[in-house]
């Protein structure tokens, strides 16, 4: 040693070789040539230096030979060495040890070589050492030896030989620990070693274990000697019972998991599952494991049917090409399984590790190993079971339904599931939520389209829900408010011919950047709503934009209360002052024309003028149906042309709803403006009148007091009308339009209003016989209308007469005659006694029965208000009856006032 | 700061050889020793466990002709 300078790496290799061939410095100048020749010519190492897979591999050699403990301390050490960075090529240090180490139970050298060889014959597993897949390994083969081992590959048998001899009790568990580092053989001479190995072992095996017998070792599903070696150490108390080895029912049983028939688990297409061929010896233990284990064939092979059935088949529709997708997925999982199985019983049956005896697979091991894939199966089964004939949502609801398990593994598995079949529809409902795109060739959407609906009805008809479609995690409202927001951009786009792109996306990502990668993760918790919500906010806050900038939406509304609900007191009041001389006429004399000539001069004349003449344009005039006797008041009404966005809240339904509103309105109107001219023609007739026929006082004086109790009741109807009904509904609707989120509460509030106005306008059907009396009330003032005319007439007629007889007497004083001839004054006194007798006592009586008539009605009226549910109409009553006029004619009115009084203190309390 | 280097090449020399150890090598500490030496000078790792091997294979080969032939002439 001394006199080897260990500075140098030619030294250090020098005092090395005396070490290990234990001679003296001088005698070993041949091998330190060999290990000098061998270590110049190697300078990088042919494999990759991984020091982490290397210390993997090591543990892993160390678990292997069951030292799981040492595989900790050895994980500790080379932390330790981690730690210390003394040591800087670590990885090579490890290499080296590594290829330098045996098994546990063989230590000293002089079995190394044997054992070396015993693992150049056997396979080694992929994660082996690497030496025997390195051709260009150095070895002494290759190079040529100045001296000893140039026979190397015959003195490792004879070494082999004489190590098996030498230690007669080799335990099979040394084989996995023997496949180490040998020097390098070529193929051929390996194939030739190992054929001799395995003819030796198998001889001192048999020669060793002579019980086993002849039975045992002729079996000819084994196909190898390593297979018999396996074979030989079984249990030997269940030995005549098997006539197939373990080994051969796990391949079998591999096959089977595959769904595969195997050479004695065959399936039986009867029974529906795999049976074992009854005519081999199979112990009865290991029969039931079996069939337990090929319950996941049996799964295997209806999860493959169904995909193979499935995957083909367009109709299936995306959603359902996911799911087969994910089962696909699943299944490959399972064949990955598989694989690793079969590896694992290719791997014992090469190495010849006995079954059961600890390190290889057996089918109880197998049993447990595929507890969890049978679970996963299973589960994947009664999917595919449920979800036969379902497709889109309904399928996704399915699947939905199946997360419901406690079994976290099971959930996530659905989970998995779920997240691939589902993401189709939330592909779908991103394209419909932020581009309004309807992208669903299979009808598995929720949001089902029909291409026939036109525009005008695009938003109440087009988009529905198809409910069965309609994914378990998505609630109902969260539907709705999804197909509303797909439904306004369309609106947007096609109806409202608005273009610009929507930056909906854009504030939807901003407002939750961090959550977009979540958005097709997660099922049913606050994010997805938060999506949805933020989508609709501003998809819907864009299109009222549009509407109430672009389109007037306010304008036009109030257009609506303006012109058809009578709103523009002005030009109402001076178009019927235009109208009425043609309205009087029949109806079929009536021509449109006229009208819309009239209703242009009468905007001209008023404040109408100053409207919007986009909005002026659009009023115009409407007969209604002619029927035998109308007259024009009957048939006439203005009507509000609409167009574009603004026609799906103002539809021809409601327009209908608003011209039978305007008529009603209308018709008040027309009582008012009669009674009007009524009382102007008394105001000014009655006192001139007087003065020439004073007998017509009483009946005048009648006439008043009817037309007084007229005038009341009319105005107390247009009081309740206007401040009651149309002021308060109409704020109502104005607060709830601006409000709005969205158009649907437009379109709602806008219904409301109408069915309000409706509703107390006595037009629906529970006040259909009080507006049936107020019509009749309304005859009647139409009736004393004229009865009132025709007397005029009569009466003016008289006072002319009589005016013309004074002038007349005048005249004569004036010529110096007579005032009056005894004829004149006979003719005269005649005519007086006729007008008194006949016209005056006929218009009395005619007078009386009207005025007796008018209030029996409006008794009834009162009644019927008293009657109503709604207690609006009540205290119009009581406006009506405000003094008791009516109480003291009627007595039962006089009850059920009062009743109804009380109710009314009761429900309002101490506001009374 | 010598001293705390003299210590924890120690220190990494017990490791190793632990190592050694557990994985059954047989090597002693001086060939470890001046093996890690070798190694740390560069030299390829794979074909120095092929030279030792060799080396062993060889020392044991003619160890067992010794025994062989020593035993026959009694």
């Amino acid at each position: 040693m001394s006199k080897v300078d260990m500075k140098t790496p030619a030294g250090l290799l020098h005092s090395l070789v005396c070490r290990i061939t234990e001679k003296k410095e001088d005698d070993v100048s041949p091998q330190f040539q060999y290990a000098l020749r061998v270590l110049g010519s190697h300078f990088t190492p042919s494999v990759e230096s991984d020091e982490f897979q290397l210390a993997e591999r090591i543990k892993r050699k160390l678990v292997k030979q069951r030292r799981e403990g040492d595989a900790a301390r050895f994980a500790e050490l080379h932390r330790k060495l981690q730690s210390n960075n003394v040591v800087k090529n670590r990885w090579a240090i490890l290499y080296l040890l590594y290829n330098l180490s045996h098994g546990p139970d063989r230590p000293g050298i002089k079995i190394t070589a044997g054992e070396a060889l015993f693992g150049q014959g056997l396979p080694t597993d992929a994660t082996s050492t690497p030496f025997h897949h390195v051709p260009g390994m150095p070895g002494p083969l290759r190079t040529p030896m100045p001296s000893g081992g140039d026979t190397t590959g015959s003195s490792g048998i004879s070494s082999i030989h004489t190590a098996d001899r030498s230690d007669p009790t080799p335990t099979p568990q040394s084989f996995p620990a023997s496949y180490g580092p040998t020097p390098g053989i070529t193929p051929a001479q390996a194939v030739a070693q190992r054929q001799a190995l395995g003819n030796r072992l198998a001889l001192s095996l048999s020669s060793r274990q002579p019980h086993l017998g002849n039975g045992d070792m002729s079996v000819a599903t084994v196909p190898s000697g390593r297979g018999t070696a396996s074979l030989s150490l079984r249990p030997g108390a269940d030995n005549t019972s098997f006539e197939l080895s373990e080994a051969a029912l796990l391949r079998d049983v591999l096959f089977v998991f595959q769904g595969i028939n195997g050479k004695i688990i065959k399936m039986s297409s009867t029974a529906d599952r795999f049976l074992i061929d009854p005519k081999v010896g199979v112990p009865q233990s290991w029969r039931d494991l079996l069939g337990k284990l090929s319950e996941l064939g049996w799964l295997h092979n209806k999860i493959r049917k169904f995909v193979d059935s499935k995957i083909s088949d367009r109709a299936l529709g995306l959603v359902g090409q996911s799911f087969c997708a994910a089962l696909q997925h699943e299944l490959t999982e399972y064949y990955r399984l598989v694989a690793v199985l079969d590896a694992q019983v290719q791997q014992d049956q090469d190495l010849g590790v006995s079954v059961g005896s600890g390190g290889g697979l057996t089918l109880r091991r197998l049993v447990v190993w595929s507890y969890e894939p049978l679970q996963r199966l299973k589960t994947l089964a009664c999917l595919v079971d449920s979800c036969k004939g379902k497709k889109g949502g309904a399928l996704a609801s399915v699947v939905h339904s199946y997360m419901q398990t406690g079994d976290p593994s099971l959930r996530s598995l659905v989970k998995h599931t779920l997240n691939v079949v589902s993401q189709p529809i939330w592909e779908i409902m991103e394209q419909w939520i932020y581009e309004g795109d309807l992208e669903d060739n299979y009808q598995e959407y929720f949001v089902a389209s029909d291409p026939t609906v036109k525009e005008e009805r695009l938003w109440h008809d087009k988009y529905s829900l198809r409910k069965s479609m309609i994914p378990a995690f998505i609630t109902r409202e969260q539907a709705d408010k999804i197909l509303l927001i797909g439904k306004t951009i369309n609106f947007i786009r096609q109806v409202c011919q608005d273009r610009s792109p929507l930056k909906t996306k854009a504030v939807v990502k901003t407002g939750e950047a961090e959550e977009e990668g979540d958005l097709f993760t997660r099922d049913v918790d606050g994010s997805l709503q938060q999506v949805i919500d933020t989508a609709y906010r501003e998809t819907s806050r864009i299109l009222l934009d549009i509407l109430h900038t672009k389109y007037k939406f306010m304008d036009h509304l109030k257009a609506m209360r303006r012109y058809l609900l009578l709103g523009q007191g002005d030009f109402i009041r001076h178009l019927m002052d235009l109208l009425e001389p043609d309205l009087n006429k029949p109806a079929s004399t009536l021509y449109l024309h006229n009208l819309t000539g009239i209703l242009e001069t009468a905007i001209r004349a008023t404040n109408a003028q100053f409207d919007d003449p986009d909005i002026l344009k659009r009023i115009d005039v409407r007969l209604l149906e002619v029927s035998p006797g109308d007259c024009g008041w009957d048939v006439f009404s203005l009507d509000y042309h609409v167009d574009g966005p603004i026609s799906t809240v103002f539809t021809p339904e409601t327009k209908i709803q608003y011209l039978r509103v305007f008529n009603f309105l209308w018709r008040a109107k027309r009582m008012e403006y009669t009674l009007t001219e009524i009382w102007k023609d008394q105001m000014t007739i009655n006192k001139l009148l007087l003065k020439t026929v004073p007998e017509l006082a009483t009946l005048l004086h009648r006439c008043h007091t009817l037309l007084s109790e007229m005038v009341h009741f009319i105005n107390q109807m247009q009081y309740y009308i206007t401040f009651e009904v149309l002021e308060c509904s109409w704020d109502e609707l104005w607060k709830k339009v601006k409000e709005s989120p969205d158009l649907d509460h437009v379109i709602a509030s806008h219904q409301v209003f109408l069915e309000d106005i409706i509703k107390h306008c006595l037009l629906d059907d529970e006040s259909r016989e009080l507006l049936t009396q107020l019509r009749t009330i309304f005859d009647l003032i139409i009736k004393f209308q004229s009865a009132e005319n025709t007397m005029y007439k009569k009466a003016e007629e008289e006072m002319n007469l009589r005016l013309r007889f004074l002038r007349r007497i005048q005249e004569n004083t004036e010529k110096g005659k007579w005032g009056v001839t005894e004829l004149d004054e006979e003719e005269e006194r005649t005519r007086m006694e006729e007008f008194r007798d006949k016209f005056l006592s006929k218009t009395t009586s005619q007078l009386r029965v009207i005025s007796q008539s008018y209030q029996d009605m409006v008794q009834n009226f009162l009644l019927m208000l008293n009657e109503h549910s709604d207690p609006s109409l009540r205290f119009l009553s009581f406006r009506l009856d405000f003094n008791g006029h009516y109480h003291q004619r009627e007595p039962k009115l006089n009850r059920s006032l009062s009743v109804s009084y009380a109710r009314t203190r009761q429900r309002s309390g101490k506001e009374f | 700061m010598a001293e705390a280097r003299t210590n924890s090449v120690r220190e990494a020399m017990d490791t190793l050889q632990e190592i050694s150890r557990l994985l059954n090598t047989g090597l002693d500490s001086e060939t470890l020793s001046i093996c890690v030496r070798l190694i740390e000078q560069g030299v390829n790792p794979e074909a120095l466990a092929s030279v030792i091997k060799e080396l062993r294979r060889e020392t044991a080969a003619l160890k067992a002709a010794e025994r062989i032939g020593s035993p026959s002439p009694d």
